[in-house]
């Protein structure tokens, strides 16, 4: 009974933190050995075996390690573990988390009844936000919203809900909730909706373009031609890539000129000189209806390229910024950008970012409760993963 | 198109979609949830739209016939929406809403074709993409939002890769397993899928009215 069993191995340097493992298919069964630790002397935590099965819970593990003794022991792994992802549609979802409240201020803070157990980076999707029937924020239900972390309940969204329409959420009100989606970025660059546009300045946000703030990461490149569709409640509207009021018909489209962060571009558009202001102040009894103001990359003509130069890779593969900047930080590494397993390609060009394999993950032992599944930094890991024909009970 | 969303191929364009077009959220029901359920004005809106920015049209319209309780179509866009929301479709038939078997004839329907409304033809699929309990109304009732993608001829195209030519492949069962049970039979080919032009097309976001048949 092995004629569609799947088996695959390989090995990597370990860098202490979890490591996600890209496979043609997504394992039942993952083990590793860290080759590092088995052909050192025996030290106290430190993992030299790991293995994950089904139908144990994702992110659990069980570990072979020192103890103080140290004496070689079976363990546990409650969380940090061995799981499996398959990325491979949008509209995954994790848990449904009850929301506590939401605060009046930019950027708003959101607090849930339970630990969220998010990442800065994770994007999530709320829904109800009614404090009554006729108060709250069920403006902003429906977006994705990247989240900043700020505490094991708490975090913000890069949205200003302190305007006079929204009223601050309390006391955990019926059908306020959220949850995290699984894989926002599996297609990027795609449409992204907007929180905010500010005009130009003649210095951080040159004459002849606009700085564009979006409520989730947008993940455009310089170059990347853009179209805005912004709903006449939002104002802006002159932005709009149709219609064209004196050529009706012509899409005017703008390209970013400058990445500022994540969540934030400063678009070339020929309309900039004179827009109506951007307005998310929405009503809440707009609500029934209320469509989002969007950025959208166009699909035709994504020209975005990377500059080749001395420093720069030439057509490195495509990455996402789910957060930060994704620029250098002060000792030269590239941060918060998150590689593709797709091949060399333009930067800019429209990216397939389904994937599907497993995750070594960085947690402690139950017993050995300063250890780490995955090693330190430099560990040498020789892992395989099998998917099985057949499991009883299935 | 005209099964459309029966391979994993077309369940990538599908996805490739939700992501990449912009949304119109719909307005024109009365459900009270954000995006509301499909009203009429909806469907007239994102037409209008595509209307406005140039898009083709997929298919002519159909003269009006002699027949009892068929009326003529105009020259459509195609919608492709999920079976689930049929029941909502049958809820307007008699308000502009006509069935493919009121056409005065069917005989351009599609296989998967449901019916017609102003300048839109709907495809109907099982697979068709759905955000489970993702609008909740101002009494904290839950409701699916379901991604209408409207689309004009020109928007999506699939580009066979050159140089990657097709294989059919056969192993008899002899190759498949000792036991001789399997035989494999597929066919390999590359392609990949682009959006086009934009503007001529949109995921038209609703709700449902109704119940969800089981």
């Amino acid at each position: 009974m092995a004629e569609y069993s799947k088996l695959a191995r390989g090995s990597f340097t370990s860098n202490g933190f979890a490591k996600i493992i890209n496979l043609p298919f997504v394992p039942d069964y993952v083990e590793f050995f860290n080759f590092t630790v088995v052909n050192s002397a025996a030290t106290s935590q430190n993992v030299a075996y790991g293995k994950w099965q089904y139908p144990m819970a994702q992110g659990t593990a069980i570990q072979q390690g020192y103890n103080a003794t140290p004496t070689l022991i079976y363990d546990t792994v409650a969380s940090g573990g061995i799981s499996t992802f398959s990325a491979g549609q949008l509209l995954q979802y994790g848990p449904t988390l009850q929301i506590v409240s939401i605060s009046k201020a930019s950027a708003a803070v959101v607090t849930t009844s339970t630990n969220h157990g998010f990442a800065s980076g994770d994007v999530v999707l709320m829904n109800g936000l009614y404090q009554s029937t006729t108060t709250g924020m069920p403006q902003i239900a429906g977006i994705p919203f990247t989240v900043t972390v700020t505490g094991l309940t708490t975090f913000t969204i890069p949205w200003n809900t302190n305007q006079s329409n929204y009223t601050a959420l309390a006391g955990s009100p019926a059908g306020a909730t959220l949850k995290k989606i699984l894989y926002p970025y599996l297609y990027f660059p795609g449409s992204t909706v907007i929180s905010a546009i500010t005009a130009p300045n003649g210095t951080t946000i040159p004459t002849g373009t606009v700085q564009v703030d979006t409520a989730s990461a947008h993940n455009f490149v310089v170059g990347q031609e853009v179209a805005f569709r912004i709903p006449s409640l939002y104002g802006s509207v002159e932005l709009n890539s149709l219609p064209n009021i004196p050529t009706p018909g012509s899409p005017i489209y703008g390209y970013v000129d400058q990445v500022t962060d994540y969540n934030t571009v400063i678009v070339r558009t020929p309309f900039a000189a004179a827009f109506t202001a951007f307005n998310s102040n929405q009503t809440v009894s707009s609500v029934p209806g209320l469509s989002f103001p969007q950025i959208v990359a166009m699909g035709d003509v994504n020209t975005g390229g990377v500059q080749i130069s001395g420093g720069s890779p030439l057509y490195p593969s495509p990455y996402s910024v789910a957060i930060g900047d994704g620029n250098a930080a002060t000792n030269g590494v590239l941060t918060n950008r998150i590689n593709t397993v797709n091949g060399p390609a333009i930067q800019g060009a429209y990216v397939n970012n389904t994937s599907q394999g497993f995750i070594i993950g960085a947690g402690a032992g139950t017993v050995l409760t300063t250890s780490d599944l995955v090693g330190v930094a430099n560990d040498l890991i020789y892992w395989r993963a099998l998917s099985h024909d057949m499991g009883l009970p299935l | 198109m005209e099964l459309w969303l029966l391979s994993n191929r077309l369940l990538i364009l599908r996805d490739y979609i939700v992501s990449a077009a912009s949304q119109i959220n719909a307005g024109g029901g009365s459900n009270g949830f954000n995006p509301t359920n499909l009203g009429l004005t909806d469907f007239s809106l994102v037409a209008t739209t595509l209307d406005t920015n140039n898009a083709y049209k997929f298919m002519s319209g159909i003269e009006g016939m002699d027949r009892f309780g068929t009326g003529p179509i105009r020259s459509s866009y195609f919608m492709l929406a999920s079976t689930e929301l049929q029941s909502d479709f049958d809820a307007l038939v008699g308000q502009g809403v006509l069935n493919n078997w009121n056409y005065p004839s069917n005989a351009s329907a599609l296989p998967s074709e449901w019916g017609s409304v102003y300048n839109l033809r709907i495809l109907t699929s099982s697979e068709a993409p759905v955000a489970r309990n993702a609008a909740t109304n101002n009494l904290g009732v839950l409701n699916d939002v379901y991604y209408n993608t409207v689309l004009g001829k020109q928007a999506l195209t699939h580009i066979s890769q050159d140089g990657y030519s097709m294989n059919l492949i056969y192993r008899d069962p002899y190759y498949s397993g000792m036991l001789a049970q399997n035989a494999t039979l597929a066919v390999k080919f590359a392609q990949s899928q682009a959006l086009t032009q934009d503007t001529a097309i949109r995921n038209l976001l609703s709700t449902r009215l109704s119940n969800l048949g089981v």
